[in-house]
């Protein structure tokens, strides 16, 4: 896991590579890669590529990049894991290719070599890189299907700058500071910026599983090539055994298979532990796959030591049940006020989220961890989120009413209009008719933080004017769902995971996580075990969660299995609430109202600057 | 001419037998087109101009110009039936969009749009706005005209590519002109000039601020003169504040200068100045680079293209005179800048980028893309 960059000069005009603004952007990173930094330049100073090295596999010098290829041709910097990378070093063996370390990004220049863009097809794991080849004059940008690692270029018209963070290439000094409408539009809808926007007009997300070229023209449009909506638009398709024992069994040596992937590494790989199925199962599974001594860590709080909020107490069973070394890191208020501004500064985009995974990483790396295991994905995965109910029901509710020409914008009129009512009512109340229509629009109020006609007094006239233009929220969550799975899971789990995982939880997990120097891994993001997973789960309604437990050999404690979703809160908000550092969403009166979500003011506070 | 290729069909205010700028632009283009092997022929359509312009390149074919929109638009459809099938349909100018995009839309053709300068830097009307997002690719003159358009336009900004200005091959380095000297009686004197209209309706290209700054040179360089070449309704705003700053003796108002002479203006200069903060490019920098003046200009708009960042010539902020006065000084003081410094600009190197552009519409995948498709914006 490293932090990665770029800059390429492709126009004819553009002067060469500024070498210190390379470096202004790669050392920003530092965090990302304290264990090695590298440059390269070409000859003719047109294009230089740059890394910070966290070494996980092959802690070699001879794993350090930039990587160039044996003949030059190609040279690489690339952020991430390729896990299947052994497999493929040995058919690569096989077809004559020799090497020169242990290393998986060797595998990338020789699969490249090979295979050319369409490379990407046969990479397991998470990555974001940046190949430069000589022969073709072109740059080939690429991030893995998911999206779980980021990367972000800024295209002026004359030069390309890549980075693995939006910090880092304003870091740069040569990045216009314009902000992008859509960007904070997405972000006050959200909760989280949605990709391709980010809150700068220049700097873009490259769009999870897609590739792009940069010639001497510019970038070309991104190509798409995985869709999570194609995988569950296949998926159902599949015939597949209905006898539970055959799918207990297939299910597990699904979920097995991608847990062992995951392990693969030169140092050792720990895990989060929360009280959930997710992380339990994954604890128990990494048992499976031979991984004996685990280091578990659970993040508790000490308002709640011994209460029965207090999670950490269930996540010790799961630890002692799978024999685990376990530690559970206590988080104060003054640690949470102290670390609260290099939070900020470490949160790479407005986010509402993220400050958790910032506790337990931080834990997890002074427990002398590199890399750890998350159970992130699961809930998109299995079903598990309550959407997976709701926005069926609200579809098959509103479909009829919300046909009715203007009648949805006349309720939400009344609703917001009559003073008394928009108090006791949620906003999204206001939008029930007309969004709840169809499974775009339910999702949009399903994750909502803000309704649209409320963006004005959070951002401004003219910037919320031009970033709902620009971003069209509906369209934009629509634009997930094409080609459009028949089932609502399907729906539900392409439009969860394509859209609040990857802009949100993805994105928090990597900034939060980087931030401390940790790789975390999540064998519940895989688009293998999706492909093998999806014919099973696209067949069920909703919850089934179950599946995941079941997989593990050894049962997780029934309390975990049995516990509702809903169970544990977290006292981040009241000390947010209580920080005087934090308040300026008490000037905006909707805000201040005493029923009003506390997300919503947060989120305000960072629209504001926090 | 060509057998196979592109057929791309323009719909331009003027280009060859044209003047000014924009007519320039437009005829490099197309000479560059009609140079690419993946291009059959081009077929202008302008609105103004001569009817029979002078030699044409091979491969280009302008019809008689129609001034009346509405005979505009017959024509245009009419000669798009006639030159079926067309490849391409090329917009010179925003403002054309509506009609280009409706035409494109017709033939199923791709639409080419650019976009020069100020007319792109505020939101267009709904229409135009429209029509331009329509367009497959669009070029702009400078960075900064792109970042503007990229401000209000739902395009896709991978689909908006920089093509600068280039510089003709008049402008070249040679000794002060004999001529000149004697008719303007300045033998040994360091002049500075400006080149451009003096309209009032565009007070943006920073005329005020050089006569301010001179005053404060004056006093180190009393035999510095300031050469505003152009004519104007903004002539006698200017006079007066050169009289006002007391330098009414320094400036010289030169008034209309045709284009067969004003190379020869140029080689009179010592510094280029023009603090603006309007230039969609400003290729009056690019003509002074290429004869091998100092160059000054403001760091607010599409001039930091010419100068590249500071690279080829002085960027100050046109609004701090105490930046400006000290850019000048400092020129003065400056030995002569090396003089292929406008070589980046060359026409050779604007031919290669138009070819690479024109490539797009062949839609040749650069790598084997795995799965041809067009995210959404």
């Amino acid at each position: 896991m490293c932090g990665i960059a770029g800059i390429y000069a492709y126009h004819y005009a553009a002067n060469a590579v500024d070498r210190a603004e390379l470096l202004r952007i790669r050392d920003y990173m530092a965090a990302r890669g304290p264990d090695g930094i590298g440059a390269w330049h070409s000859q003719d100073a047109r294009i230089g590529l740059a890394h910070r090295r966290l070494s996980i596999i092959d802690l070699s010098e001879r794993g350090a990049q930039p990587m160039a290829s044996a003949d030059g041709k190609h040279v690489i910097t690339f952020n991430g894991e390729i896990y299947n990378y052994q497999e493929l070093r040995a058919s690569l063996e096989n077809r004559g290719h020799s090497f020169q370390s242990h290393s998986d990004t060797e595998v990338l220049l020789h699969l490249y070599s090979e295979k050319g863009e369409a490379m990407v097809h046969d990479l397991r794991g998470m990555f974001a890189f940046g190949l430069w080849d000589a022969e073709k004059n072109a740059l080939l940008l690429a991030r893995d299907p998911y999206g779980i690692k980021p990367l972000y270029y800024a295209d002026d018209g004359w030069t390309l700058r890549f980075a693995s963070q939006v910090k880092a290439l304003l870091a740069g000094g040569k990045i216009s500071r314009n902000p992008e409408p859509a960007g904070w539009v997405g972000f006050c809808l959200f909760g989280s910026v949605p990709e391709p926007f980010t809150t700068y007009q220049e700097i873009r997300a490259l769009p999870a599983g897609s590739t792009l070229w940069v010639n001497r023209v510019g970038p070309r449009e991104a190509t798409r090539y995985f869709s999570i909506a194609d995988s569950y638009c296949r998926a159902e398709n599949v015939q597949t055994s209905d006898r539970v024992e055959d799918v207990k069994l297939a299910v597990r040596e699904m979920l097995l298979d991608s847990v062992r992937h995951h392990l693969v590494a030169d140092v050792p790989v720990g895990a989060f532990l929360s009280s959930g199925i997710d992380s339990g199962a994954l604890v128990g599974l990494m048992r499976d796959a031979g991984h004996r001594d685990i280091q578990t860590v659970t993040l508790a709080f000490e308002e709640f030591r011994g209460r029965r909020d207090d999670e950490s107490l269930l996540a010790a069973d799961i630890a002692a049940q799978y024999s685990t070394r376990h530690t559970t890191r206590f988080v104060t208020e003054k640690e949470f006020r102290d670390d609260l501004p290099r939070i900020l500064d470490a949160m790479d985009q407005p986010t509402i989220d993220g400050i958790n995974t910032w506790f337990v990483s931080k834990a997890a790396r002074e427990l002398g961890l590199k890399v750890a295991i998350s159970g992130l994905g699961g809930d998109e995965l299995f079903g598990g989120y309550p959407s997976f109910r709701d926005i069926p029901l609200w579809v098959r509710l509103f479909r009829v009413p919300g046909r009715i020409p203007g009648l949805g914008d006349l309720t939400r009129l009344l609703i917001t209009g009559i003073g008394h009512l928009s108090q006791i009512s949620s906003p999204k109340a206001a939008g029930l008719l007309k969004y709840g229509k169809d499974y775009p629009g339910a999702y949009f109020l399903r994750r909502g933080l803000f309704m649209p006609w409320e963006l004005d007094s959070v951002i401004g006239t003219e910037m919320s004017r031009i970033g709902l233009q620009r971003l069209n929220p509906i369209r934009h969550i629509e634009s997930v769902l094409k080609p459009t799975p028949r089932r609502s899971f399907g729906r539900v789990a392409t439009l969860e995971s394509s859209l609040y995982m990857r802009n949100q939880l993805l994105r928090d997990t990597d900034w939060a996580s980087m931030a401390h120097s940790l790789e975390v891994r999540v064998p519940l993001v895989d688009a293998d075990l999706l492909r093998k997973l999806a014919p099973i789960t696209a067949r069920r309604r909703s919850h089934s969660k179950r599946l995941l437990a079941d997989s593990v050999r050894v049962p997780l404690p029934r309390p975990v299995i049995e516990r509702s979703k809903t169970g544990f809160t977290t006292p981040i908000q009241t000390w947010l609430q209580r920080d005087h550092r934090i308040e300026k969403w008490r000037r905006i009166p909707t805000l201040a109202a005493e029923n009003c979500a506390w997300a919503r003011r947060w989120a305000f506070q960072i629209a504001a600057g926090a | 001419m060509r057998q196979s290729g592109l057929r791309v069909f323009a719909l331009v205010t003027d280009a060859f037998g044209g003047h000014g700028g924009i007519a320039q632009y437009n005829r490099d283009i197309f000479s560059a087109l009609a140079g690419c092997d993946g291009v059959r022929d081009v077929i202008i359509l302008p609105r103004i101009g001569t009817t029979s312009p002078d030699a044409l390149p091979r491969g280009v074919q302008q019809l008689p110009p129609i001034r009346g929109r509405i005979a505009y638009s017959l024509a245009a459809l009419q000669a798009m039936r006639k030159y079926a099938p067309v490849s391409v349909v090329f917009c010179g100018h925003l403002f054309m969009a509506p009609l280009a995009a409706a035409l494109a839309r017709l033939a199923h053709a791709p639409l080419w749009v650019q976009a020069h300068g100020i007319e792109a830097w505020h939101e267009a009307s709904w229409l135009n706005r429209r029509s331009l997002e329509m367009a497959t690719l669009i070029t702009s003159v400078s960075r900064y005209t792109r970042r503007r358009l990229l401000e209000w336009a739902q395009i896709n900004p991978d689909r908006v590519k920089v093509l600068p200005n280039t510089v003709d091959a008049r402008y070249r380095p040679g000794p002060k002109p004999d001529r000149l000297l004697t008719r303007h009686a300045v033998a040994n004197r360091k002049i500075l000039l400006t080149v451009s209209r003096l309209s009032s309706a565009e007070r943006y290209k920073g005329h005020d601020r050089v006569i301010r700054a001179l005053s404060k040179l004056l006093p180190e360089h009393p035999d510095l003169l300031y050469f505003v070449v152009g004519a104007g309704d903004d002539r006698l705003r200017l006079e007066a504040l050169a009289a006002e700053c007391g330098v009414t003796k320094q400036v010289r108002f030169v008034g209309y200068v045709s284009p067969d002479e004003l190379p020869d203006y140029f080689r009179l200069a010592d510094v280029f100045v023009m603090p603006s903060t309007g230039e969609g490019f400003g290729i009056v920098f690019l003509e002074a680079l290429a004869t091998g003046l100092h160059v000054i200009a403001g760091n607010q708009d599409g001039s930091c293209d010419p100068l590249c960042d500071g690279a080829l010539g002085t960027l100050v902020d046109p609004e701090n005179g105490d930046d400006l006065a000290l850019a000048i000084r400092t020129a003065l003081a400056e030995a002569i800048p090396p003089d292929n410094r406008s070589a980046r600009f060359g026409t050779d190197r604007f031919a290669g980028q138009v070819d690479e552009l024109q490539k797009l519409f062949h839609s040749r995948p650069l790598g084997q893309a795995p799965q041809r498709e067009v995210l959404p914006l």
